[in-house]
């Protein structure tokens, strides 16, 4: 019944021409569609016997669900092999040996799994500035502050852990 | 570049015990690069057996858990493992107590090399 109502209450909405919070902004895919585009569907074909849709439409829409339905099913006695034959398999394989050697500018790159990497001139990194005494103080007081400080951390609780709800 | 390859594969077959082979092939089963212990089956390689793993991967994506990638197959004797990377396909045989996750970790070395490989392929 409120389908209906909906319905109804639409229909005056749109023959009002206002837009209000109960008109549908997709059209009713119903009411709008033509026979060909529901041409799939058994239940309008068997509801509307007169307006048979166009053939070729039908068609196709047939050997699309027929293809799908291929795509979709697994048959087991269907999958036969096409093994090559000897003379094809050796062809291609030398083929694959001469586009192999050719290389044909394709490139392999492998990352590197290694973490230690080559340095050109290891002297330069030896012979660098070592790190000074004050920075390295600053370095050691600040840990050492910041450790203090996470030590001293402590949860005061002042309310009850357990609250009652008073729930009336 | 053929024969770097090669090297690179003879190297991660030699990083795996009991590892026998690691063919990659073109759907059809036509090896395009393998490196081969002398203990691998002669009849684990052939095209006939490696291509069935074409068929069975692409009937397998339809069960709606998603694209195959993988199959293993265990045997008495053996394992086999194939990997989908259409238009080519990673072979890898091995004994029955080889270490599958050791193979199955081999996937991301062995990557590298197939993106030069897929131009290779002859696609049928």
């Amino acid at each position: 019944m409120g389908c209906c109502w909906g319905s109804c209450k639409e229909d005056s909405a749109s023959q009002g021409g206002d837009a209000s919070e109960r008109t549908h902004l997709l059209v009713d895919p119903v009411s709008n569609n033509t026979p060909a585009q529901r041409a799939n569907s058994d239940d309008f074909i068997s509801r509307y016997p007169n307006s048979v849709p166009k053939k070729t439409d039908e068609q196709s829409a047939l050997s699309r669900i027929l293809q799908e339905t291929a795509t979709n099913v697994i048959d087991v006695a269907a999958l036969d092999s096409h093994n090559l034959e000897q003379h094809e398999y050796k062809e291609r394989t030398k083929q694959y040996q001469q586009r192999l050697m050719q290389g044909s500018g394709q490139r392999w790159n492998l990352s590197s799994p290694s973490l230690l990497v080559d340095i050109p001139m290891p002297e330069k990194v030896l012979a660098a500035l070592p790190l000074s005494y004050a920075d390295m103080d600053l370095i050691s007081t600040t840990v050492l502050h910041a450790n203090m400080a996470l030590d001293e951390l402590k949860v005061e609780h002042k309310e009850d852990l357990v609250v009652p709800f008073r729930i009336p | 570049m053929a024969e770097e390859m090669k090297k690179y594969l003879k190297q991660l077959l030699s990083k795996v015990d009991n590892l026998l082979c690691i063919l990659i092939t073109d759907r059809d089963g036509v090896p395009i690069l393998k490196a081969v212990n002398e203990k691998c089956p002669e009849l684990a390689m052939r095209p006939n057996f490696l291509t069935t793993f074409a068929m069975a991967t692409d009937q397998s994506s339809k069960l709606g858990q998603g694209r195959n990638k993988t199959i293993i197959c265990m045997y008495s004797s053996y394992q086999v493992i194939q990997m989908n990377k259409l238009p080519l396909i990673l072979n890898f045989v091995a004994t029955a107590d080889c270490n599958t996750g050791h193979i199955l970790s081999l996937e991301p070395l062995i990557e590298p090399l197939l993106g030069g490989l897929k131009g290779a392929v002859i696609e049928s």
